[in-house]
C-alpha cells in the first residue's frame, strides 16, 4: 500500500530531477542540443523550398510559346535599359570616388549582395521572422542587413549550416538608426506589436520638432550609415503623422511599412566587404 | 521500465504536425494570420504510454519545438514535460481510446501553451492593444483549427499503432 502511494509521486520526482539536471547542465551542452535539433529539421525546409521551385518551373512550362516569346522580348528591353543604368551608375560611382578623394571624406562601407530564397515565414504576435535558404555555406555573418526591392527587410540573427534566421523590421525587438529623406538628422526606428490588420507598422522616435508629416504628403523614412549595418538611403517606410513624444522635446509617429514584407519570396543579404571590428576599435 | 516503441512513433507524428502547421503559417503570413497547434502533441503520450516512454517522447517533442521556434531553448521542453506530467498523474480519469476527452485536453494544453508564450515573450507589450488583438485572433483561429486537427492527429496515431502492429490500448484504462 505504501509503495502504491509513493509511486503516485514518481512522475513529479522525475520532472523535478529533470529540472535540476537542466539547471546545472552546461550552456555548451544546451547549445549543442539546440544546434543539433535545428540542423536535423533544416533539410525538410530546404526540400520543401526546392519542391516549391519545381512547382514554379512546371507552372512556367505550361505557358504557350507566344507568351514566352513576349516575356523574352520584355526582358530584352529591360536588360537594355538596366545596361544603360549600369553604365550611368559606374560613371556616378567614379565621380563620387573622385570627389571623396578631393574632399578627403572617410571611405564608405562596401557590401557584397547575396540573394537568398525565403523558405519559411513566421509572423505572429510574439515574433516576426523569416528563414532563408543560405547560411554558413555562403559565409553569411550574424548581424548582416537584409533588404528587398521595397527597402529594409531586417537583420540576420542566427546562422546555421544551410539556413539563416532573419528578424523582420516589424518585430518589436528590432531597432535601428534612421533619418527622414532629405534630412540628415538621425532618428530611432523601432518595430512594434502588429495588430494583424492592415499593413505592417513600426514607430519612429526622436524626430526633430520642425518636421511636418501629413496624410497628403507623408515623409519617407530611410536608413542611415549610423550603426554600420545598413547603407544609407534604403526605404524603411512612410510616416503620415508626427506628434510630440513622451519627452516633449522630440516628435514620434507611426511608420507604415511595405505590405510586401508579409509575402517575401526572395531577399538580398548585404555582407560587408570590410567588417567592423568593434572589439578591437573600442576605446 | 520497458521501452515502448510507440513513443518514437508519437514523436514522428508530432514533428509532422509541427511541420504542417509551420507550412500553413508560412502561407497565412501574407494575410497576417498564425496558428499555434501544440496542445495535441502532449496528450496521447501522457494518456497512452508508461512513464519512461512518455517522458522520452515528450522530451524529444519539446526539444524539437524549441529548435523550431525562436524562444529561449528549453521553454517548450519544460512546459511540455510539466503539462504532460499533470495529465499523466490524472490520466485514469479520461477515456483515451475515444477522441472526446483527448480533444478537450488538447484544447486546454494548447491554451496553456499560448499563455506561456504570451507571458514569456509578450510581457513587454502587455500595454499594446495591437498585441492583444493579434493574440486573440491567433488563439481563436488555432482553437477552431484544433477542432479538426486534434481528432485527425489522434486517429492517425492510433492507425499508425495498428499498422505498425503495436499495442493499441492505453497503459492505464480509466476507472469506470
Amino acid at each position: 500500500m505504501a509503495k502504491l502511494r509513493l509511486s503516485k509521486y514518481y512522475p513529479l520526482v522525475a520532472l523535478g530531477a529533470f529540472f535540476a539536471l537542466w539547471w546545472i547542465a552546461p550552456a555548451v551542452f544546451k547549445s549543442f542540443l539546440k544546434v543539433s535539433f535545428t540542423e536535423f529539421q533544416a533539410p525538410a525546409w530546404i526540400a520543401s523550398s526546392y519542391i516549391d521551385d519545381l512547382e514554379s518551373f512546371w507552372a512556367r512550362r505550361s505557358h504557350s510559346k507566344l507568351e514566352l516569346i513576349n516575356a523574352g522580348q520584355e526582358l530584352a528591353r529591360q536588360k537594355a535599359f538596366y545596361r544603360l543604368l549600369d553604365e550611368r551608375n559606374a560613371a556616378l560611382e567614379e565621380e563620387i570616388s573622385r570627389l571623396e578623394e578631393i574632399l578627403d571624406v572617410p571611405g564608405r562601407r562596401e557590401f557584397r549582395y547575396e540573394v537568398a530564397r525565403v523558405i519559411r515565414r513566421d509572423l505572429n504576435a510574439w515574433w516576426q521572422q523569416i528563414i532563408i535558404r543560405k547560411g554558413n555555406d555562403y559565409k553569411i555573418p550574424v548581424g548582416s542587413a537584409v533588404i528587398f526591392e521595397g527597402g529594409v527587410v531586417g537583420r540576420i540573427v542566427e546562422v546555421n549550416a544551410f539556413t539563416s534566421r532573419v528578424e523582420l523590421i516589424s518585430s518589436p525587438s528590432f531597432r535601428m538608426a534612421a533619418s527622414f529623406s532629405g534630412d540628415d538628422r538621425p532618428v530611432v526606428y523601432q518595430g512594434e506589436p502588429q495588430s494583424g490588420f492592415g499593413t505592417p507598422s513600426g514607430t519612429v522616435r526622436d524626430a526633430p520638432q520642425d518636421l511636418v508629416a501629413t496624410t497628403d504628403s507623408p515623409i519617407q523614412l530611410v536608413s542611415t550609415r549610423l550603426g554600420g549595418t545598413f547603407p544609407p538611403g534604403l526605404k524603411i517606410g512612410k510616416v503620415r503623422w508626427l506628434e510630440p513624444g513622451s519627452t516633449g522635446i522630440f516628435q514620434a509617429g507611426k511608420v507604415e511599412l511595405d505590405e510586401a514584407l508579409l509575402s517575401l519570396h526572395e531577399v538580398s543579404i548585404l555582407i560587408p566587404l570590410n567588417p567592423l571590428d568593434l572589439e578591437n576599435n573600442a576605446f | 521500465m520497458r521501452f515502448d516503441p510507440r513513443s518514437l512513433l508519437l514523436v514522428a507524428c508530432n514533428a509532422l504536425l509541427l511541420y504542417v502547421t509551420l507550412l500553413i503559417n508560412a502561407s497565412l503570413a501574407s494575410i497576417n494570420l498564425h496558428l499555434i497547434l501544440l496542445g495535441p502533441m502532449i496528450v496521447i503520450p501522457a494518456l497512452y504510454l508508461n512513464h519512461t516512454s512518455f517522458f522520452l517522447s515528450t522530451l524529444l517533442t519539446g526539444l524539437w519545438v524549441d529548435a523550431a521556434f525562436p524562444t529561449s531553448f528549453g521553454l517548450f521542453t519544460f512546459s511540455f514535460l510539466a503539462l504532460g506530467t499533470i495529465l499523466f498523474s490524472i490520466r485514469y480519469r479520461f477515456h483515451a481510446e475515444r477522441n472526446f476527452h483527448p480533444s478537450l485536453l488538447a484544447h486546454a494544453t494548447n491554451l496553456t501553451c499560448i499563455l506561456i508564450m504570451t507571458l514569456w515573450h509578450g510581457h513587454a507589450y502587455f500595454s499594446s492593444g495591437a498585441f492583444w488583438i493579434q493574440v486573440s485572433i491567433t488563439t481563436l483561429l488555432s482553437h477552431i483549427a484544433l477542432l479538426f486537427v486534434a481528432p485527425w492527429l489522434f486517429d492517425l496515431e492510433r492507425l499508425l499503432f495498428k499498422i505498425c502492429r503495436l499495442e493499441t490500448e492505453p497503459e492505464d484504462l480509466p476507472i469506470t
